[in-house]
């Protein structure tokens, strides 16, 4: 059974229909990508999997269980957790400490947290700024930290909202790897995604929408040949960035 | 049933006020969204400044308008310049800018308290031709003063309005209270809009306290029922909204005084909170605000 | 406990002793009227400290805390009055109400924006005051409105909760104050300190992080309110008179906000600090000049408001740390430079 299974969702707003019926299917351990122009609904549908928003029909189900409506901590303590697009750490405090924020999501005690917290920094070695503010980080440190916070919650399913975002090229090139990594621990992740790059290499299938429908899925060779996609994405909507 | 139309229309006439007031309040937070919580202050100020008018002068206190007017814009426009303005600098990026709302407690504070020390705790009334006067209407009687009160702010009002609709600077204004980074970067200048929805709200506080000295007592605290009046009228009708604020307004008004008509003053006053509390849980954009993400 | 001797040491030090300048100070303080103010100080410093709760931790602004003080006072009074049930029982039975008011209050408005919290809590504030404020009695129970409640006096004994002398109020109070401050120290380094400090700082991102906000400040909420329950009782035993605007009402309420902010929100020395600096100003400038200029004090800490938010919107405890660190310099010849944060960047 698909760790997470998405039956036509449908998103409306007065009149404006956001995601159309979209179906989608994430077996336990891959990496899944969604694609799309700009405006196709691929981060509305994003946040109904995550809770921000209620799905206006559809089901969601997760591990077995219906997450559609739920709210975003109910959602989190099931056991996917989701980072932002426009990273939002806790600006006044430690690495340390807003990783621990994320660790305590399964565990009472102070120790037992920063325990959790400092092996997660450890593996995607952000330790040695364990104790800087983290309003004081670069961008591509928050999106690590932000990683981190997000995995020290021990979730079965990561949803990346557009990691890649405002990094330079070869600070993409440095996440792919960290990505990768997070998944070899067994952790499925799905990620909603702009770098050509980025989708390409890391996923192991993926789906596009465009005009909140999907218009293709599968493997991500094919799907870019596709002439659906292609036209969808005419007009330069994407960023391409070199290998 | 006369009574309670005279209430009504009390209610009205009296809202209306409190509407003009509000509009200033509500023009502040829809440029910069802060609540000036010196609002009433401010009117305590201009309250204050047109009783001294009338007193030095003899004059009618609607000849203190010009006087008085443009005073407190000055007011608040150089408040805002020199005090809350680098505070607000510093918080541009903060999600929700709390200090400034405790810095204008703080001039709430220090106004009111400077009144005190300077005037003394007295309440005064400002003798002028028009106080006492009765102006009746089919068997109902109403202070002149508050009619032509009322009628001046309901003029202001509509002024204001087409202020902000058609001239350059409520333009920019109301371009700044959309969106101020798309507004600064077609060329406004921040600062200045600021320093100018101050101005203007400060100077409905100045023609307010004009019109309320031939009717209303003058003390210190006297700003602080408005103000708190102001923050349910602004809530009630949206935030942003001037049409809002003077018809919240005007519900204030009415709720005041024909409740009044069923219960001593004191619990309509805790209707008034009650009423308020209702709408922040329950509709808290009010009539006519927006889904802002403030 | 461990944790608490983990500290930076030249904090310790200070809190030591100062702590033991408290303890000793009424075998140096003998004029009762002195003491007085140094009970006041210490129950403001108490009185902020709960207020810390929610407007330190949960980064939000209370403009109407005296309510809970109030009820609290009330409660207590009330009950001893009409049924002479002692005031301790009374104290937690406040405590119990203020706290219930409390959460039910939050609930709706916790939700609110800054702003829209603030004018809410000024609107349940005022909103207690005028309701006390006209009503007589209620069955039994006699609330005499505004002219408020002369409390009956009983022999001096702990259990009436009444003392000839000053002392036991002093103790009394202190002890309290040292107990919410540890409370306070050991929410910030838990579960619950982490989770209220995330809720503050980005909601949204908390309740990504499977942590459900608005339960937090709820929690925050009820223990600021049963505390500030608790110190109304003690303010209505130590004055033995009560009535609606001492104890309820906007002024008290942003005296304690004030007093919070420019000491230091969300710090445990913050509101102590700031009680100490300006409620002698208070006092000071009441006594000398109370009677010619009313309304100084509350201008002087007005100004102090604007001027300390201008320049140090977090309060004073920053600087005053960094103040005390070069002090230490040149007393001590340690190593000096300005404080480093603890490790796992816990407050302290």
């Amino acid at each position: 059974m698909p760790l997470l299974e998405i039956t036509r969702v449908t998103k409306k707003f007065s009149g404006l229909i956001a995601v159309n019926e979209v179906s989608m299917n994430v077996e336990s351990g891959q990496i899944v990508g969604v694609i799309g122009p700009n405006g196709a609904g691929k981060t509305t549908l994003f946040n109904c999997i995550a809770g921000a928003l209620p799905p206006t029909s559809g089901s969601i189900v997760f591990d077995g269980k219906e997450i559609a409506g739920k709210k975003p901590y109910e959602i989190c303590q099931l056991g996917v957790t989701r980072t932002f697009q426009v990273v939002k750490p806790f600006a006044s405090k430690s690495v340390l400490y807003n990783t621990m924020v994320g660790a305590f999501a399964h565990t009472k005690h102070l120790h037992e947290a920063e325990r959790k917290a400092l092996e997660v920094l450890e593996f995607l070695e952000l330790d040695h700024k364990k104790d800087v503010v983290s309003k004081s980080l670069t961008l591509p440190e928050r999106k690590k930290l932000e990683l981190a916070r997000a995995l020290a919650t021990e979730p079965k399913l990561l949803l990346l909202d557009e990691v890649m975002a405002g990094l330079r090229p070869t600070e993409v090139t440095d996440m792919l790897p960290i990505i990768r990594k997070i998944n070899e621990t067994g952790v499925t992740i799905v990620i909603v995604e702009h770098i050509m790059q980025a989708i390409m290499s890391l996923s192991e299938k993926i789906y596009v929408v465009n005009f909140g429908k999907k218009i293709a899925e599968g493997d991500p060779h094919d799907v870019v040949a596709d002439v659906e996609v292609i036209k969808a994405y005419l007009g330069d909507e994407y960023v391409a960035t070199q290998h | 049933m006369i009574g309670i139309i005279e209430a009504l229309i009390n209610g009205i006439l009296m809202g209306s006020i409190y509407g003009l007031t509000a509009v200033g309040l509500t023009l502040i937070f829809g440029v910069m969204k802060v609540i000036n919580f010196a609002h009433g202050s401010i009117l305590m100020v201009g309250m204050f400044a047109a009783y001294w008018f009338v007193i030095l002068t003899g004059w009618n206190p609607y000849f203190a308008i010009p006087v008085v007017v443009p005073l407190l814009f000055c007011f608040g426009y150089y408040m805002q310049s020199f005090i809350i303005k680098p505070i607000f600098e510093a918080e541009k990026d903060v999600r929700e800018p709390i200090t400034v709302i405790i810095v204008t407690t703080g001039i709430w504070y220090v106004l009111d308290n400077l009144a005190l020390m300077i005037f003394g705790a007295e309440f005064r009334v400002a003798k002028t031709s028009v106080t006492g006067q009765v102006f009746e209407f089919y068997e109902m009687y109403f202070l002149l003063p508050k009619v032509i009160g009322a009628g001046i702010t309901m003029v202001c009002g509509i002024y204001l309005y087409w202020f902000l609709k058609h001239s350059r600077m409520g333009k920019a204004i109301r371009a700044t209270s959309l969106d101020r980074e798309a507004a600064s970067l077609m060329g406004i200048k921040q600062a200045k809009i600021y320093n100018v929805a101050f101005g203007l709200g400060s100077a409905c506080c100045g023609m307010a306290a004009c019109v309320l000295i031939p009717f209303y007592y003058v003390y210190p605290t006297v700003g602080v029922p408005f103000d708190i009046k102001a923050f349910i009228i602004v809530v009630l009708g949206g935030l942003g909204s001037i049409p809002g604020a003077i018809l919240g307004g005007i519900i204030v008004g009415i709720i005041e005084n024909v409740g009044a008509q069923f219960m001593a003053a004191t619990w309509t006053e805790l209707l008034l909170y009650g009423v308020f509390l209702f709408v922040l849980l329950v509709k808290p954009s009010g009539l006519f605000g927006q889904k802002h993400d403030y | 406990m461990k944790q608490l001797l983990n500290q930076n040491p030249k904090i310790l030090l200070i809190s030591a002793l100062l702590l033991g300048t408290l303890l000793i100070l009424p075998l140096v303080v003998t004029s009762p009227t002195l003491m007085q103010i140094f009970i006041l100080i210490i129950l403001y410093a108490y009185f902020t400290s709960t207020w810390n709760f929610v407007g330190g931790f949960a980064g939000v602004l209370p403009l109407g805390h005296s309510a809970f003080i109030g009820i609290g006072a009330y409660t207590s009074t009330v009950l001893f009055q009409t049924f002479g049930i002692s005031p301790w029982l009374g104290m937690i039975v406040g405590g119990i109400l203020a706290a219930m008011m409390g959460v039910i209050i939050g609930l709706p408005t916790l939700k609110l924006r800054g702003a829209y919290f603030a004018l809410a809590t000024i609107a349940v504030g005022e909103g207690v005051r005028v309701l006390v404020e006209n009503v007589k009695q209620v069955g039994p129970l006699m609330i005499n409105g505004p002219s408020g409640i002369s409390i009956k006096l009983a022999e001096s004994s702990f259990s009436a909760f009444q003392f000839d002398s000053k002392l036991p109020y002093y103790y009394i109070i202190l002890t309290m104050l040292l107990i919410v401050l540890l409370l306070t120290y050991f929410m910030m380094n838990s579960k619950i300190g982490y989770y209220l400090a995330a809720g503050g700082e980005e909601p949204e991102a908390a309740e990504a992080l499977g942590i459900k906000v608005s339960r937090y400040r709820l929690i925050a909420m009820a223990i600021s309110c049963f505390l500030a329950g608790l110190g109304g009782t003690f303010y209505a035993q130590l004055m033995l008179y009560i009535y609606p605007k001492s104890i309820l009402g906007l002024d008290l309420s942003f005296e304690i906000a004030f007093i919070a902010l420019i000491g230091g929100r969300g710090t445990i020395l913050g509101p102590v600090l700031g009680a100490l600096l300006l409620r002698p100003v208070s006092e000071l400038t009441r006594i000398y000049f109370g009677s010619m200029l009313p309304g100084l004090h509350l201008v002087i800490f007005g100004f102090i408001l604007i001027i300390v938010m201008r320049y140090y919107p977090k309060g004073l405890v920053e600087p005053v740390k960094i103040l005390l660190n070069k002090l230490f310099i040149n007393r001590l010849g340690k190593q000096g430079g300005p404080d480093e944060t603890d490790s796992a960047g816990k407050a302290d």
